[in-house]
């Protein structure tokens, strides 16, 4: 399967399901985004040192779970081809929820703000956090779109929680990282 | 690009099947039925791919999603590395094929539905269409009216069947709806400006030409596309 089709040289590009849209669509920015933070959490696995496997455990299922955020956000709100996909449910932030529990039982407690920085994984990992907030607005510019035209905001309720936590998410793996690589945060001198 | 929704990490469960039978439809197409395994679910549209070591090749499910067996449309290609395989295939010999699988399926809206096809892209048309699709309008691109397989079934199930012969053809071979030439030329020829949910399968230059078309002439349309190549 050849990976161009040439089919949006003129800036137009089809949906999951089907419609032909202008690329400077919300639903694009929504998924592009998607897409950009997929490619950092990859970036942040090909980073990890030795001895995180639980780590990369869970950022391999967020990868796979961003796959499926991407698609859905790819398709109309109640398409037949939306449809056909798996829904993401609340259970997708829980689970990152109990992951950042598990992390943060781990970290000294924070007495004060931290920069994002420190070891190259804890920086990959402040990337993915501020890539996930730029993925949440984009996601709920769009949610406020399909809302304006009538189309329902139900299914997108499960997604900004689980982009919201996954920022969350994002920030303790960078402290846990930094504990990780025997540096500790980055502390603001302010 | 668009995300697709298919892992790259292929976890689809395997099966290996026996070849029960292998018809020849013209000169360079057949079609080759194998044992359906027990529990093998498809939905109209969809495909399998068959496995061996790192060669992949897909192949889309004709239906009727309810026979005892798998058939599938194949066109030899002649330098191909998998297709000159499958076409000397002998009754009882074993082949690897995933679970089915893919989003290129029938999805309705209140538009026409148009079906496009150039050669064995007609596969997924004929699930449709053994699956009770009717009404839509249809368009094979074929080189001679002898790929025109799956006419009968198709003529019966469609609104409007087209054939579209780009070699040149007596007009008694084509039929009085056929067509002397490309199907994106009997498109941008023939066809009635509107919004339509255009179903593109075949060979990669065909979607590109009629997506551009469709992008120019038929904007508002809903585009879904499986490309073979
Ligand atoms: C989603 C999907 C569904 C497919 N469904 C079918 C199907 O139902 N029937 C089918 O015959 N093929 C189908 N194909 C194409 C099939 O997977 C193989 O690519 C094809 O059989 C050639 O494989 P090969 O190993 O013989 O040739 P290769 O050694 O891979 O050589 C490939 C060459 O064959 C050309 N080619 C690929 N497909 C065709 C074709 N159909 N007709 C003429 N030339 C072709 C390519 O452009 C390329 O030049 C499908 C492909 C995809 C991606």
């Amino acid at each position: 399967m050849k990976i161009y089709t040439q089919t949006g040289d003129q800036g137009k590009t089809s949906l999951f399901s089907g419609e032909r849209v202008v690329k400077s669509d919300a639903r694009i920015h929504a998924y592009g985004d998607i897409d950009e933070l997929n490619s950092v959490v990859g970036a942040l696995i090909a980073a990890l040192l030795p001895d995180s496997e639980a780590a990369e455990g869970q950022l391999k299922e967020i990868q796979s779970d961003l796959f499926q955020v991407g698609a859905w956000l790819a398709a109309t709100s109640g398409s037949e081809a939306q449809a056909r996909l798996n829904s993401i449910t609340i259970g997708y932030s829980q689970r990152i929820e109990s992951w950042i529990d598990g992390m943060d039982a781990q970290l000294p407690e924070l007495k004060s703000f931290i920069l994002p920085g420190g070891h190259p994984t804890a920086a990959w990992a402040h990337i993915a956090r501020t890539v996930c907030r730029r993925a949440e607005r984009a996601v709920i510019l769009l949610a406020e779109q399909e809302a304006a035209a009538g189309r329902s905001f139900e299914g997108f309720a499960p997604i900004v929680a689980f982009i919201n936590r996954l920022s969350d998410y994002f920030f303790v793996l960078a402290r846990w990282l930094n504990q990780h690589a025997g540096m500790g945060d980055v502390q603001w001198q302010g | 690009m668009m995300p697709r929704p298919t892992p790259a990490n292929d976890i689809r469960p395997r099966f290996v099947v026996a070849v029960t039978a292998v018809r020849w439809l013209s000169e360079g197409t057949f079609e080759i039925r194998l044992e359906r395994p027990v529990g093998f679910k498809f939905l109209p549209g969809q495909k399998i791919s068959f496995v061996d070591g790192a060669l992949r090749r897909d192949y889309t499910l004709l239906g009727p999603v309810d026979a005892p067996e798998l058939a599938l449309c194949v066109r030899h290609v002649p330098d191909g590395l998998f297709s000159p395989r499958l076409s000397r295939a002998r009754i009882g010999d074993r082949f690897q094929i995933t679970a089915p699988f893919g989003y290129f399926t029938l999805k309705t809206s209140g538009r026409p539905a148009v079906f496009v096809a150039t050669g064995t892209g007609i596969a997924p048309f004929v699930a449709f269409a053994n699956a009770g699709a009717r009404g839509f309008d249809l368009l094979h691109g074929v080189r001679t009216p002898a790929e025109l397989y799956y006419r009968d079934l198709l003529f019966t199930a469609a609104r409007r069947y087209i054939p579209c012969v780009s070699a040149a053809a007596g007009d008694g071979e084509i039929g009085p709806e056929g067509f002397a030439g490309r199907v994106d030329r009997f498109l941008s020829t023939q066809y009635p400006d509107g919004a339509y949910d255009f179903f593109l399968c075949g060979r990669i230059q065909m979607i590109r030409d009629v997506t551009r078309l469709i992008d120019a002439r038929f904007s508002g349309s809903r585009v879904f596309i499986e490309a073979y190549d």
